[in-house]
């Protein structure tokens, strides 16, 4: 079979449902969530259409084809210059008046370009209906094809339209300007053609020479003046509704405001003094669910872990294998790996609720919530997205940061992120608060996201005041539609995390564990009895009069910690490891970490415990995150400010905090 | 008046837009053009608002709320 093939790109307004579509359409399973700028990079994927091929590019939502932010370059930069051969601009059909408005611009650009309806479910909800007849017309007879991409319907129709548009090819001028402009853009059209007679977009190019766009007269220096004397954007964007306006008044019927349930619900989850108080209510409910129904379901796992480990252990043993072989499979990577394994339910529900949070449309409101509080650290409410991300986890987060608007917003964001408390560092507070603080353990957990929340803000509005920065006050963000979760949405969206955990659990954290087993049982003279002779002895000690002022000096917690740096759970793997433990999360495991603990520091109690959980919290991210940083900002000098400022800081914090709770206890 | 000036509940026409470069245009094709009509959902006491513009929900901040230069439509 001859293949032919065809390179689509996807694009759209942001959160018109482009990744739901691509991902129905080539069987991904990328991240979908109700909030402006989820997808920051493009992505491509395969589908395949009778014997055609069709590469199929996902990329960032945008309004326009300009080059204010980071999205807006990618995503025009891979229309331009990725060969793509047609154009799918995926609509929100609810929202036809703003989404054809970037529709014109593609348009423009003179390559063929198929219009993919999508949510004409919600258009029907509503009673609204749209002329599917007229519409193709005021745009050029352009394949106009009605999608769901919820409900899988329109997908082959799309396919198909794409190809035979493809074959086909645009067929010329949509929408002509005034007098004035269409006589500008002629002048220019001739000027780009003699200059460069091998573009294609001429008449794309003659437009945004007109609006004076920084990118286009930069690669195209021809000297318009005679012609455009002047910015014409403003008079080219107020054309182009004005289009639009005739269309809408055409095509669309019943226009009703039935959107009624969104304000009502945002009345409540929006109020001027209430929003701030329910946004923290919505969170420790997040929270005390994640430890209350996680720790209940955690006694499941641990039956299974104990019984594998007995098998493992007497099937080991039955075939006679060396003993270090054996301590190495039962204590080392049993012990490491497992214990982590066990927390499997506190991380999923929390990310079910983080999922449930994404997809109601509930995201975008806690940045105008926040906006005031964020505004005072020089940072907009936007800001406040990656920084919620950063709960489930930093790297992430991080990405998210390209979403704001200039480099001096991102850096800040970037460096406070790693503060939110990541789902990495759950075990380690369950295990502890669990040990130490008996029923209020959910509280003592639920104080370490506080906590980390307040000094990622408290840290931006210092770093605001040394830059002598003003109050940040230029949020501009667009509030979709409330709507319910889709379960398949939330399906993909647990399911990555759940498995990205188990990767590391079986990549990172496999490791950590053979290596922490490595240095814990070798010493200068060989394999050794007492773990007190062991390397990792030797390098622990060497922390323990910096940590002791912490309430933290035990050569056990020197090595928990710096090998946490690999991945936060490894400071848990370390601890099962040290002291032998199957399960680090059982009630047996515990006692035996507490015994350890006290032979080591007979005192060792809350506060002690307290400040090791706010250590972990503060402390250097994990090597992922300080990677993913380093790749974002882009500059090794700012990850490494970075990386020494939080160890700096975690050490002042739980020092502070163990000297003046000392006093009182 | 600025559109920071105005009241929940009321509808607005924009008659001017005088604020950064890159954020007018950014406003101006989210659609907020010279007439369009804008309805005020709710607005905090630091000055960020919610407007629903073109049957877009927008928030806004009070840095680009005061930029906007609008009319009171009348009821």
């Amino acid at each position: 079979m001859s293949e032919k093939e065809i390179r689509a790109a996807f694009v759209g307004n942001p959160n018109c449902g482009k990744t739901t579509l691509f991902n129905a359409i080539t069987g991904s399973k990328l991240k979908v969530a109700n909030w402006p700028g989820v997808t920051v990079e493009k992505i491509s994927g395969e589908a395949v259409y009778k014997d055609y091929h069709l590469t199929i590019v996902d990329t960032p939502g945008i309004y326009a084809l300009t080059c204010y932010t980071i999205e807006e370059k990618v995503t025009r930069k891979c229309i331009m210059d990725d060969d793509i051969d047609v154009i799918i601009n995926v609509v929100d059909a609810s929202n036809l008046e703003r989404n054809l408005y970037l529709t014109l611009q593609l348009l423009e650009l003179g390559k063929p370009v198929v219009l993919a309806l999508n949510m004409m479910d919600i258009v029907k909800d509503r009673g609204m209906e749209i002329d599917l007849h007229r519409l193709p017309e005021l745009l050029g007879d352009i394949p106009v094809v009605p999608v769901s991409a919820a409900k899988n319907e329109g997908l082959d129709i799309l396919l198909h339209a794409a190809v035979h548009h493809h074959l086909e090819g645009p067929t010329g001028n949509v929408m002509n300007y005034s007098e004035e402009i269409e006589e500008k853009i002629e002048k220019l059209e001739v000027i780009m053609e003699a200059r460069y007679p091998e573009h294609s977009s001429r008449r794309w190019h003659a437009i945004k020479l007109l609006e004076w766009d920084e990118d286009v007269r930069e690669d195209h220096p021809v000297n318009i003046l005679n012609v455009a004397d002047k910015n014409y954007e403003k008079e080219i964007i107020r054309q182009k509704y004005k289009y639009i306006d005739e269309i809408v008044d055409e095509v669309l019927f019943h226009k009703q405001e039935k959107a009624a349930m969104t304000d009502r619900v945002d009345r409540i989850l929006t109020h001027p003094f209430w929003g701030v108080p329910i946004f923290l209510c919505i969170i420790a409910f997040v929270f005390i669910l994640t430890f209350a129904v996680g720790d209940s379901l955690k006694a499941v796992f641990e039956v299974i872990l104990d019984d594998f480990s007995a098998l493992v252990h007497n099937t080991l043993a039955a075939v006679h294998t060396a003993d270090w072989m054996i301590s190495l499979v039962c204590d080392g990577i049993i012990a490491g790996v497992g214990g982590i394994l066990t927390f499997i339910p506190n991380i999923f529900i929390l990310f079910l609720a983080l999922a449930i949070l994404e997809d109601s449309g509930y995201m975008a409101r806690v940045a105008y919530v926040m906006d005031g509080i964020m505004g005072k650290a020089g940072l907009s409410g936007k800001a406040f997205l990656p920084m919620i991300l950063g709960f489930g986890c930093t790297v992430p987060a991080i990405m998210a940061t390209r979403a704001l608007e200039t480099e001096k917003d991102r850096r800040k964001t970037m460096f406070v992120t790693p503060f939110m408390s990541c789902s990495a560092r759950l075990p380690i507070y369950v295990l502890f608060a669990d040990i130490f603080f008996g029923k209020a353990a959910p509280v003592a957990c639920f104080s370490m996201y506080v906590i980390g929340l307040a000094v990622a803000i408290l840290i931006a509005r210092i770093i605001n005041l040394f830059d002598k920065g003003t109050n940040n006050e230029s949020l501009l963000i667009e509030l979709p539609e409330y709507k319910k979760p889709n379960a398949k949405t939330i399906r993909i969206y647990v399911w990555n995390k759940i498995s990205d955990y188990l990767t590391k659990a079986g990549t990172t954290i496999f490791i950590a564990s053979i290596i922490i087993w490595f240095v814990l049982n070798f010493g200068m003279g060989g394999m050794v009895e007492n773990p007190a002779d062991s390397f990792g002895a030797m390098i622990g000690r060497f922390m323990v009069p910096v940590l002791k002022p912490a309430g933290l000096g035990m050569w056990q917690i020197g090595v928990a910690l710096i090998s946490g740096i690999s991945a936060k759970e490894v400071v848990v793997s370390s601890f099962a490891v040290l002291f032998g433990i199957t399960n680090a999360n059982s009630p047996e495991g515990m006692s035996l970490i507490l015994s350890n603990i006290r032979s080591s520091i007979p005192g060792f109690g809350p506060l002690n415990a307290f400040c090791l959980m706010l250590f972990c919290l503060l402390y250097v991210p994990c090597a992922a995150t300080i990677g993913t940083i380093k790749k974002e900002s882009g500059s090794l000098k700012f990850t490494m400010k970075m990386v020494i400022f939080q160890l700096l800081l975690a050490y002042a914090v739980s020092v502070l905090v163990f000297q003046i709770g000392s006093l009182f206890l | 008046m600025t559109l920071y000036e105005g009241t929940a509940g009321k509808d607005y026409e924009i008659s001017g837009i005088y604020v950064e470069n890159n954020i007018t245009r950014r406003l101006e094709a989210l659609g907020l053009n010279d007439k369009t009509v804008i309805h005020m959902m709710t607005k905090k006491k630091h000055g960020a608002m919610i407007i629903k513009v073109r049957g877009t929900r927008l928030a806004l901040g009070k840095h680009i709320a005061k930029a906007i230069e609008v009319k009171e439509c009348k009821a």
